[in-house]
């Protein structure tokens, strides 16, 4: 065992413990944080790794979310079924959304992905459907019930949202010694060198789009169940705005960093609500302090350094 | 067909100030690669500083050309230090760093921007005085035309034909073309790089205040988180158009501004943004560099 890992480990068991010294306020930004962590890993998936600038991710968060909520309060079904629906029509919708634009170069996929965003905050504003609850969103999300037992305290919700950060970052460590996370790491250097070895970044870059919606998704329900209510402001551009800045704060395709980058932009404006009006400017400073001093963010991933599942045999 | 004719006056208005905006966000791109997010807090922030300049220096004497004119100019000349400010403190640092972290270090100075406003000017709406333009109305067969918006018109008008001319016609407009296309060659040839990117700020900065003004007298309320949404049209004009290309900035915004004042007109104000982002989806799955934009392969 690694160093690193050794460390990973070390954190994962303190943040395995912290439900029994918190208190009930900070247990619920303990779990707040974990679900936004997922979706920070989820974008890393499509910004860090897969290289695509993508502004929109808050839409995929709340479709999980959305169909969670709706599913349960309008049709009835359990939490528990909801699950599949939550995780499979975000990553639908990102397959179809994404399929006619995933060509666009850098920038102007960036506001593409900004007006996917918009798009689906007006479709719940208006309610187009009649279903959505318009702007005021949707109230009474049911508890997940589960072998005659109802998963409603914040300790419960803390361990459920623990688990799927674990999920997660099993995903995220077998994406990197698979054939595809070996084409993103190769695409994200250079597009157009991978596509001339007959990787085709088309289809990779959809599927990253593909994980990362699902993943978001997942994290939306949960997100969902914890408040036991959405709207659509908890989805907008500037929460996508957040998730994007979260990856880069911290260093893209760089799982402490990723986390590092969740506390930095999350937790830490929770612990500074005191300063209430100010935050948000010394946050923006503190963004542009970040860039400037750590242009690769907080904890990179060293970049020119040959994976070791590359150098195998080499040595 | 009157309601159409009307929706093409007002549409043509908004347009006109979208184009203004967006060709603060096109230069600065054309130039640095970057999108400038905080072009549009920029805007907000002039409406601001000329409705403070207006009531301070000009409230009791009442409104005469001199007074307007001295709120344009010095409201501009501040947001362009402003502007000038910003590009030396957040971007010169990160001109080498990866384009993404220039990307942040923009959404932070948005964010700046825009709570420094909240904490000067307050967290409500201000309603910018009706009394800058006299309120004359021209009515021809029931299209109604402001004295504000033909002023609106007429000012933009000329100052874009004046930003065509000043760049396709001096010298300096030439260096500007030179850095845009190379900077590194632009540097060979004798041009103060730092230089160009300052006089990029500058007149973008100042077109933007032009806008912000206009926005504050032709809307009359202000708030502190109007950038965002005006930005955001304003850029998405510019892509429209063809980002990097000034004739393409202007076309964009007035033909963003025609758009969304026909969609209010005949569908719903509701869905204004909704068929914004399908027409930037659909111009740019078929044209995917906008429409007046080059067609440039990427360097390899």
């Amino acid at each position: 065992m690694t160093k690193t890992n050794m460390i990973a480990l070390g954190v994962l068991v303190v943040m395995g413990f912290i439900p029994f010294f918190a208190d009930s306020a900070w247990l619920a930004v303990g779990t707040t944080f974990l679900v936004y962590s997922v979706v920070a890993f989820s974008q890393d998936i499509i910004l860090g790794r897969a290289g695509a600038f993508h502004m929109g991710h808050a839409a995929f968060f709340g479709l999980g979310a959305y169909a969670t909520a709706i599913l349960n309060t309008q049709y009835g079904w359990p939490i528990l079924a909801t699950w599949a629906p939550a995780v499979i029509i975000p990553m639908v919708v990102a397959l179809i959304t994404i399929s006619p634009i995933i060509h666009l170069r850098g920038d102007y996929l960036l506001v593409a992905t900004i007006g996917l965003n918009i798009i689906f905050i007006q479709v719940l504003e208006n309610d187009l459907f009649g279903i959505t609850g318009g702007p005021n969103g949707i109230f009474g999300i049911d508890v997940v019930r589960a072998f005659g037992y109802e998963f409603m305290s914040q300790t419960n919700m803390y361990y459920m949202a623990f688990i799927l950060l674990g999920i997660t970052l099993f995903i995220m460590k077998t994406l990197d010694s698979s054939k595809f996370g070996r084409a993103m790491f190769y695409i994200n250097k250079d597009d157009i060198a991978a596509q001339s070895m007959g990787i085709n970044v088309r289809y990779y870059k959809l599927y990253a789009f593909a994980i990362g919606a699902g993943l978001a998704g997942a994290a939306g329900s949960m997100f969902a169940v914890q408040y036991s209510a959405v709207s659509p402001e908890a989805f907008n551009v500037l929460q996508s705005i957040m998730f994007f800045t979260i990856v880069l704060v911290g260093g893209s395709a760089s799982l402490p960093g990723v986390l590092l980058g969740t506390i930095v932009m999350f937790v830490l404006p929770e612990v500074f609500r005191e300063f209430a009006e100010a935050r948000y400017l010394v946050f923006g400073l503190a963004m542009i302090l970040t860039m400037i001093l750590r242009p690769r963010g907080i904890w990179p991933v060293k970049f020119g350094d040959i994976p070791s599942f590359l150098k195998k045999g080499t040595k | 067909m009157d309601i159409f004719l009307q929706q093409l006056v007002n549409g043509l208005t908004i347009g006109s100030l979208y184009a203004l905006v967006a060709l603060g966000y096109t230069m600065v791109y054309g130039v640095m690669k970057l999108i400038n997010f905080a072009h549009g807090d920029l805007v907000a922030l002039s409406s601001f500083v000329g409705l403070t300049v207006y009531t301070n220096m000009f409230a009791d004497g009442g409104t005469s050309i001199v007074a307007v004119i001295t709120v344009f100019m010095f409201t501009a000349a501040i947001i362009a230090v402003v502007g000038v400010l910003l590009e030396r403190l957040a971007y010169r640092p990160l001109r080498t760093a990866p384009r993404l972290s220039a990307v942040v270090s923009a959404l932070g100075a948005g964010l700046v921007i825009q709570n420094s406003i909240m904490l000067i000017w307050g967290p409500n709406m201000k309603i910018f005085p009706s009394d800058l333009f006299p309120s004359t109305i021209w009515d021809i067969n029931g299209v109604v035309i402001t004295f504000t918006q033909v002023m609106i018109l007429g000012t933009s008008s000329i100052l874009m034909i004046a930003l065509y001319l000043f760049i396709n016609r001096t010298k300096m407009g030439t260096a500007i073309r030179a850095v845009a296309i190379d900077q590194d060659a632009a540097k060979l040839m004798g041009i103060n790089v730092n230089k160009i990117v300052m006089i990029i700020f500058v007149i973008g900065s100042a077109l933007g205040a032009v806008a912000g003004l206009f926005i504050g007298i032709y809307y009359r309320g202000i708030t502190f988180d109007m950038g965002w949404t005006y930005g955001l049209s304003a850029f998405v004009a510019a892509i429209i158009g063809g980002i990097g290309n000034i004739p393409g900035a202007m076309f964009g915004g007035l033909m963003l501004g025609l758009f969304n004042a026909l969609i209010s007109g005949y569908i719903s104000s509701a869905w204004a943004e909704t068929f914004t982002f399908m027409l930037l989806i659909i111009v740019l799955i078929f044209r995917p560099t906008g429409i007046l934009g080059e067609k440039t392969a990427e360097k390899v």
